[in-house]
């Protein structure tokens, strides 16, 4: 199976839903979401940070510098606020809503 | 600019500082993703490639980033600054014309604000404004016997007891209901008296209101003591003009109507005393010093004349509510002691009404005068700056219609809804700033006129033209305003520009003409412009007929000498020799046809009312239904010299001296009042009860004329002879009047010489044309009628230049289609008429809207005009043939343009 690119509008949701196991930085997210897609949903990094620097504008992240514990280096984390898990509840609904009437249109063919 | 550009530089700071953090995370992301590639046994060289592919276009990324950050809000903000100030730069004329406009619609609301500002809203230089309350909510002045139809005015006796007997005062002062003019000069100079206006105040007057001595010391409790030394503290601007600044005047002498005067001190420079009224107090007299400087005339002993004002400061926390009821008790209280119950009827005590007033601003005389007038011009002036703000939205509907296409362009390559939007608003703000500013400037200029307007014959106006900070607040705020409601309109044309126009190809030969938008406002101005019109034809036509209509006098060639005569102690036979070498030798100087002396003259702003008896008429003994009647007390050759026509018998003349039968000549108002048709010749009346009704046999009738209040009809009059009438010293002069052939001649200096060779105690306070002393009683109506005709004006203006604008801008946009009619053969006078219709239409519509607005408009200040119904035809249609014949002037010369286009340019154009 081929790589696909990530929907527009849902990189959003996947950012969210990635910070709710805890807060990380921009790479590890990348990282997360390929993995977990089984590198099928092929995010390119730096599309990333754009989206991240706006859900924090929005206060649905919230951002702080840290040393990471493995390397000698400082990473900005990203954590996940009270306002951004009303919103991922909210576009996981969503979400789900239009992929189960995608999926019923196309079962019919 | 300095300020300006740290500010600068310490948010170009903050944002670099961002710009590095972002530059930061990216890094670390880049080195990490190396890092793991090359544990995962990628060649080092080759990590570093590899991590920039999978991250894509770092630069652009970057670019997104920022994007984000609320300081590229501010940063395009300044873009849309730079862009706008090029766009008003680029097309100057459009700026100059909309600048103009602005200005003169805010300066002209400037201006009356400040006005507002001055009078209304400034509460008086002393400590604690605010705890200030006027015993009393009448302005009546002067002095006053019997009932008062709202308590007002005090006795020095009742002022004394309630200052004692009012505990929620911490202090009441008492002050004399106006000023007076009394002669002053320097002891030891020889030179002639000058007159000063006086007021006399209680001790404690400068204590109440924390004012100290800029030199010297003010007045105190004891200089109020009787039998105290008589002194005086003078108004910093009298110390200034009239004793060249002289700081050894304090302690020094004043000779103050013949008697010694001690100046103690000089008040504050920004003191003017407890009233804000043009030609404030020149100086101040402890209430003490009355009976020595005013003798016969001195109301301070007299428990039952009332002549001060009363005004206190509440003690913190009690409501003026609650002191009301219980000083209305303690004056009723104080009134029904007094033997004859101080004339007041047991039904009017029990009807007495008493009211506190806030005096923050002082004792409200000049706020109760021009309040209506004030807000009324505020009204006419926010109508201008609509008339203009509309011009200005054609103006910029006009432009950005015109720019349609570029803005068709910036949509369509990716420029926010928002941004579009929030460029218009920019430019719009900044043209409103730049208008504001203009406008502030006209503002000062228009306020110094208006004043001189408002208070034609004043020597000193104690209002300050010049912009003060809630002023200047004023005009931001009013600039802002007006910035974004004239962009409205463009704002919302551009954020509905569609991209897909400017695909559509430039220069499509057929476009709709004016839109709907321009046409509304075109509507908008056409009514307001009416309802203005209206109004300022009213004020205008109710002036005119105030100042115009027959007063029962004549003005021309008369000239009226006001003179402060200190004839105190004088004998009576004395009195009558000086009275005839005055009259003939006034009349001996070179010009002078006629003249004549009188107690006070006509529309000077003197009346003298008693209750009289009438002979052969049974009257009860009630006050209340007594007769009255206003008096003056006149010399020989009076009525010739002012011009009023004998209706039956004879003036007073040279046969009336003081042993010759008691006569009397009574206006037609008194004999309608008062006698059967035919029967008052030879009748007696007489001042004050039935005892006195033979005193004055009536030899003459004249014509009614106006002496006090020229909007109500005549008062009912009698006149006596100078040398007859002794009640109420009515036989001391203050006014001359002086018939002179030709135009009223400058004899100020041959009158003063005259007066002072006859009797050195004779000090002239002012010599003025007839015409201008009854003109300055008519000073808040042409400030009204002036002003609103000057704003219609402006409105009528700027009505015609917007429509002349959008019927220019149409003919431009129509050009070719123009062109194909003519080459198709329309006549020229139908294209002429195309066009004109673009204008006379929204006006029609205009006018059918406006005229109910104007009629409702009228209605509201019809109580305010003389002569004239709020309805008039001839106002009302004269406004709409002004309105109507200025509309299609200017829609003609673009007409006639249309009508001239050539068509093959026209068309060779496309």
């Amino acid at each position: 199976m081929g790589r696909v690119e990530i929907l527009q509008g849902t990189l959003d949701m996947l950012i969210l839903r990635t910070l709710l196991f805890g807060a990380t930085h921009g790479h590890a997210i990348a990282k997360h979401i390929q993995r977990t897609s089984d590198e099928v949903l092929q995010v390119e990094h730096g599309s990333l940070y754009p989206a991240l620097h706006r859900l924090e504008r929005k206060g649905w992240i919230a951002s702080k510098w840290e040393k990471a514990k493995d390397r000698n280096r400082e990473f900005k984390y990203y954590r996940l606020t009270a306002a951004g898990r009303k919103q991922l509840a909210a576009q996981e609904s969503k979400w789900k809503q239009i992929a189960g009437a995608i999926a019923r249109v196309m079962s019919r063919a | 600019m300095r300020r300006w550009g740290s500010w600068w530089k310490a948010s170009w700071n903050w944002r670099r500082r961002e710009e590095e953090e972002i530059d930061k995370e990216l890094r670390a992301h880049l080195e990490l993703e190396a890092e793991e590639l090359e544990e995962s046994g990628l060649a080092a060289s080759e990590a570093g490639y590899a991590a920039r592919r999978a991250f894509g276009n770092t630069t652009l990324v970057k670019e997104d980033v920022r994007a984000i950050s609320p300081w590229t809000w501010v940063e395009s903000f300044f873009q849309d600054v730079r862009y706008g100030l090029r766009q008003l730069r680029k097309s100057p004329g459009f700026t100059t014309v909309a600048v103009l406009t602005l200005a003169l619609g805010i300066g002209a609301n400037t201006a009356i604000f400040t006005l507002i500002h001055a009078i209304l809203l400034k509460p008086l230089p002393v400590a604690h404004p605010e705890e200030l309350y006027n015993l009393g909510d009448d302005q009546e002045c002067c002095s006053i016997s019997g009932d008062q139809d709202s308590f007002t005015l005090f006795s020095y006796a009742l002022y004394k007891e309630v200052r004692e007997h009012t505990p929620e005062y911490s202090e009441i002062a008492a002050v004399r209901s106006h000023p007076l003019t009394l002669s002053v000069r320097r002891s030891g100079d020889q030179g002639l008296a000058q007159p000063f206006l006086a007021q006399f105040v209680s001790g404690n007057y400068f204590t109440l209101f924390g004012v100290g001595a800029c030199a010297g010391r003010v007045l105190v409790p004891a200089d109020e003591a009787p039998g105290a030394a008589t002194v005086a503290v003078l108004c910093y601007r009298a110390w200034r003009t009239r004793f060249g600044g002289d700081a050894s005047i304090v302690g020094g002498t004043l000779i103050v109507d013949r008697q010694p005067v001690t100046v103690v001190g000089i008040a504050p420079p920004s003191f003017i005393g407890e009233t804000l009224r043009s030609d404030p107090a020149d100086i101040w007299f402890p209430l003490a010093s009355e009976p020595t400087l005013m003798r016969i005339n001195s109301h301070l002993n007299n428990p039952d004349n009332f002549w001060l004002y009363a005004i206190g400061r509440l003690r913190p926390g009690i409501s003026p509510g609650q002191v009301e009821a219980h000083l209305k008790a303690e004056i009723k209280q104080w009134l029904a002691a007094r033997p004859d119950m101080s004339e007041y009827t047991p039904d009017e005590l029990e009807k007495m009404k008493l009211t506190l007033t806030s005096a923050s601003g002082g004792i409200m005389k000049l706020q109760v005068d021009y309040a209506e007038a004030l807000e009324f011009l505020l009204v006419v002036s926010a109508f201008v700056l609509l008339i203009a703000c509309a011009n200005i939205a054609n103006l910029l509907l006009a432009r950005s219609t015109a720019n349609r296409m570029q803005i068709a362009v910036r949509a369509a390559l990716g420029a926010s809804r928002t941004r579009l939007v929030r460029q218009v608003v920019t430019e719009g703000l900044l043209l409103a700033l730049l208008g504001g500013a203009a406008g502030v400037v006209l503002a000062f200029v228009g306020t110094r006129a208006i004043l001189l307007l408002a208070f034609r014959g004043a020597e000193f106006i104690p209002i300050e033209a010049s912009p003060s900070m809630p002023v200047l607040l004023f005009a931001l705020g009013v600039s802002m305003l007006t910035g974004v409601i004239f962009s409205i309109v463009p704002a919302w044309m551009s954020s509905h520009a569609r991209p897909v126009e400017s695909l559509r190809g430039a220069g499509r030969s057929i476009t709709e003409g004016s839109t709907l938008p321009q046409k509304a406002l075109l509507v908008l101005q056409a009514t307001l412009s009416l309802v203005l019109l209206v109004g300022a034809g009213l004020a205008t036509e109710s002036f005119r007929r105030l100042e115009n209509q027959k007063f029962g006098f004549e003005t021309q060639g008369r000239l009226m000498v006001q003179v402060e005569p200190d004839l105190a102690g004088y004998a009576p036979a004395r009195i009558v020799a000086l009275y005839g070498a005055l009259q003939e030798r006034l009349a001996q100087i070179p010009g002078v046809l006629s003249a004549s002396l009188s107690k006070y003259s006509p529309m000077e702003g003197s009346n003298w009312g008693e209750r009289i008896s009438i002979a052969g008429q049974p009257g009860k003994q009630d006050w209340a239904d007594t007769r009255s009647s206003s008096l003056n007390s006149v010399s020989a050759h009076y009525f010739e010299t002012i011009g009023t026509r004998l209706v039956r018998g004879r003036f007073i003349d040279e046969r009336d001296t003081p042993a010759s039968q008691r006569v009397a000549v009574v206006n037609e108002g008194f004999v309608r009042k008062y006698f059967p048709p035919g029967d008052a010749l030879g009748q007696h009346f007489g001042i004050g009860d039935k005892s006195h009704a033979n005193d004055y046999e009536i030899v003459g009738i004249v014509e009614d004329a106006k002496y006090i209040d020229a909007r109500s009809p005549a008062y009912v009059m009698a006149f006596l002879p100078l040398v007859q009438a002794w009640e109420d010293n009515a036989n001391i002069f203050h006014d001359i009047q002086l018939l002179v052939a030709g135009s009223a001649r400058n004899l100020q200096a041959e009158i003063q010489r005259t007066l002072a060779s006859v009797d050195p105690n004779l000090t002239v306070i002012r010599t003025i044309s007839f015409e201008e002393q009854v003109r300055r009683n008519f000073n808040e109506d042409r400030l009204v009628a002036r002003l609103t005709a000057l704003y219609g004006m402006l409105a009528l203006i700027l009505a015609c230049v917007g429509l002349y604008g959008v019927a220019a801008y149409t003919v431009a946009r129509r050009t070719s289609e123009i062109g194909i009619r003519i080459a198709l053969g329309a006549p020229r006078g139908s294209i002429v008429r195309m066009m004109l219709r673009v204008a006379v239409a929204p006006v029609t519509l205009g006018l059918v809207i406006g005229l109910p607005l104007a009629l409702a408009g009228g209605r509201a200040i019809a109580s305010g005009l003389y002569g004239v119904k709020s309805y008039d035809p001839v106002v009302l249609g004269t406004a709409v043939l002004v309105l109507g014949v200025s509309s299609v002037v200017a829609a003609v010369i673009p007409a006639r343009r249309a009508a001239s286009i050539d068509p093959s340019g026209a068309l060779r154009a496309e």
